[in-house]
């Protein structure tokens, strides 16, 4: 609402009383910063502190009393964590996830809303309606037929379920989002495409993709951070500990059974801060992007 | 149909070109469901996978989880219909759940307006057209960017016996458990106090309403006299409505189903005497831990139900107060 007030100040008047508006402006400004600042290293505290943490040796993590910078930063800690097959594995199998996610599921959203955005057919909005209610479906009910549908695939202990399932859209609301994109795109090119002869795929390829690429960015992003985070599916979709861990599940991992690996919270931080800076540096790039998607989603809902 | 609709892809260039000149010299010659098809068959490829995605991980997992929800199912060796037992025994003689349930709808209709409100007071400053104001930001949402498993580490240690907090604590003479303490109140609001350092989140969302409304509108209406209160009542609020409130039902639907103290509190993620213990994780034990398939199966059901109820009251709410604005 502020910024308002700070938009209708004249710049260009030299009488006293806009004198005392303006000092009055600028003290309402300094506050203002200094609030932020505030707000902003409350904010960011914990992530310094765990950068802290993993830089502590064994004795700082140990003790009682609190340390909260340490002496000497170990900077092994993260060599050890670079250096250590866990973590290399559980790296190697979350970018597979991620970059086999990262192609199946934009291009299979936009391809599902291509059909929706460009095309007439039966059921059209039966099917629409139907894909829209699973947004409200707890994935809760789905997950323990899936378990069973998921062993007699044999699928469990592998990477599959993570992997696989999305070929089929990745998920409602990004379908959605991709359709309302298109809906918002002229319909001529695609019409003159039609005359010239192009069949549905080409049209599709060839038009309509290129087209989409802001909402695939924004498809990007989320799908490369919901992967890269999540835990709760290799946790569900293991038969036994032989499962190919990913990063984050790894993580988890550590936390629940302390005893097997002989990590301790400044090697498991160090982890985490690699795990951190990957997304963090994302959203210094896509910041716009992600902004400008959240308001696409909400406007068509 | 499903099987057959992606094989005639390759020969349809082909055959746009060739019937396009006899198409009305000839239409009796191909029967109403020849053309139905044809008409059809375009959409139908596009949307087949999603047909059989839907199909095969959604349609069929919920008839039967139904199913298995009137049965006594533990994946492996025993599958006897027990008709509504499930059902009765959550409500009557599970001795956790409505401690559970109690939990969750806590947890649920407590966090969604801390989320929206601090969420919208952080937007209203990180909106101020001040010079660096693109970095607060970054700053500001940077606790949302990092993975949910890395704060859940992080919070752990905070939160333990001497992590930073009780130390800070220990200054007044004060000590608490956070989340390992027996009370519910204090062990989930320590969770919401976790959940304080990602209204980043709840800020983007601000934002972006803010960036689809006219800036005309707050300057008309400040010259009529409107306030601060007065703008954010009749401007922000009906102009970010269909965002706000599409994720509202999304957020409150997410947290219904909120697994996160599966980390904080492992490997179970009951808490101290079931003091974090909610809907989702319990799901989770009984059917993972406990192999209890078809009781697990019923408490989805419970629990889907009970979101499907508080989605239609948000629908009917939103329906009585658009329909008052008329």
């Amino acid at each position: 609402m502020a910024e308002i007030a700070q938009s209708l100040q004249p710049t260009v008047n030299s009488d006293s009383l806009n004198r005392s508006k303006k000092t009055k402006a600028k003290i309402f400004r300094i506050c203002m910063y200094a609030l932020m600042v505030l707000i902003g290293l409350i904010l960011v505290f914990p992530y310094l502190f765990m950068i802290s943490k993993s830089l502590m040796s064994r004795e700082e993590i140990a003790s009682a009393e609190l340390v909260l910078i340490p002496a000497v930063p170990q900077f092994s800690n993260y060599l050890q964590v670079v250096q250590d097959s866990g973590y290399i594995e559980a790296f190697g199998n979350t970018m597979f996830v991620i970059i086999f996610n990262l192609i199946a599921v934009p291009l299979s959203a936009t391809f599902i809303a291509f059909g929706f955005a460009r095309c007439k057919f039966w059921g059209k909005n039966v099917l629409f309606g139907f894909m829209l209610s699973t947004m409200m479906l707890p994935a809760v009910v789905t997950q323990i037929p899936l378990y069973s549908l998921y062993n007699s695939l044999g699928w469990l202990n592998t990477l599959l379920p993570l992997t696989i399932p999305n070929i089929t859209g990745g998920g409602a609301i990004y379908i959605f989002l991709a359709r309302s994109f298109l809906q918002s795109l002229p319909k001529e090119i695609d019409d003159a495409a039609k005359i010239d002869g192009a069949g549905p795929l080409r049209r599709y390829f060839f038009i309509g993709l290129p087209l989409c690429k802001p909402i695939i960015i924004y498809i990007m992003i989320n799908v490369f951070n919901s992967n890269w985070g999540d835990y709760y599916g290799p946790l569900i979709w293991r038969l036994n500990d032989d499962f190919p861990a990913t990063l984050a599940y790894r993580v988890f991992y550590t936390l629940t059974n302390s005893m097997v690996s002989n990590d301790m919270i400044n090697i498991r931080m160090a982890a985490g801060v690699l795990m951190s800076v990957v997304p963090a540096v994302l959203f210094f790039i896509f910041q716009k992007q992600l902004i400008e998607g959240v308001a696409m989603d909400g406007l068509k809902g | 149909m499903y099987s057959t609709a992606s094989s005639p892809d390759k020969t349809k260039n082909g055959e746009y070109r060739g019937e396009a000149a006899p198409s009305p010299a000839a239409p009796r010659k191909y029967s109403k469901l020849h053309r139905f098809w044809r008409e059809n068959r375009e959409g139908w490829m596009f949307v087949l996978p999603l047909v059989i995605g839907l199909g095969l991980f959604t349609a069929y997992p919920m008839v039967q989880s139904l199913i298995w929800s009137f049965f006594n199912y533990t994946g492996i060796r025993y599958y006897y219909p027990v008709g509504l037992n499930n059902y009765i025994a959550i409500f009557t003689s599970d001795i956790n759940f409505w401690k559970v349930f109690g939990n969750t709808c806590f947890y649920a209709f407590v966090s969604v307006p801390i989320v929206l409100i601090s969420g919208y007071l952080l937007a209203c400053l990180a909106n101020l057209p001040y010079k660096g104001i693109g970095a607060f930001r970054v700053i500001f949402y940077l606790p949302c960017v990092i993975p949910g498993i890395v704060s859940g580490l992080l919070w752990k240690d905070m939160f333990s016996t001497n992590g930073i907090f009780n130390q800070f604590l220990a200054l007044f003479g004060a000590h608490s458990d956070f989340f390992l303490s027996n009370n519910s109140m204090v062990a989930i609001s320590s969770i919401f106090l976790m959940n304080l350092w990602s209204i980043g989140g709840g800020m983007i969302l601000w934002l972006s309403a803010f960036k689809s409304i006219p800036v005309q509108l707050y300057e008309a209406a400040k010259i009529d006299g409107g306030g601060i209160f007065a703008r954010f009542w009749y401007i922000t609020i009906p102009c970010s409505a269909p965002m706000i409130f599409f994720n509202i039902v999304t957020m409150l639907i997410g947290t219904f189903q909120y697994n996160g103290t599966l980390m904080l509190y492992p490997p179970n993620g009951e808490g101290y005497q079931n003091s974090i213990n909610m809907l989702a994780v319990y799901i989770y034990n009984e059917a993972f831990l406990g192999l209890r398939w078809g009781y697990g199966s019923a408490l989805s059901w419970v629990l889907m139900v009970v979101i499907g109820i508080v989605t239609a009251g948000l629908f009917g709410a939103r329906r009585l107060i658009a329909g008052k604005e008329d």
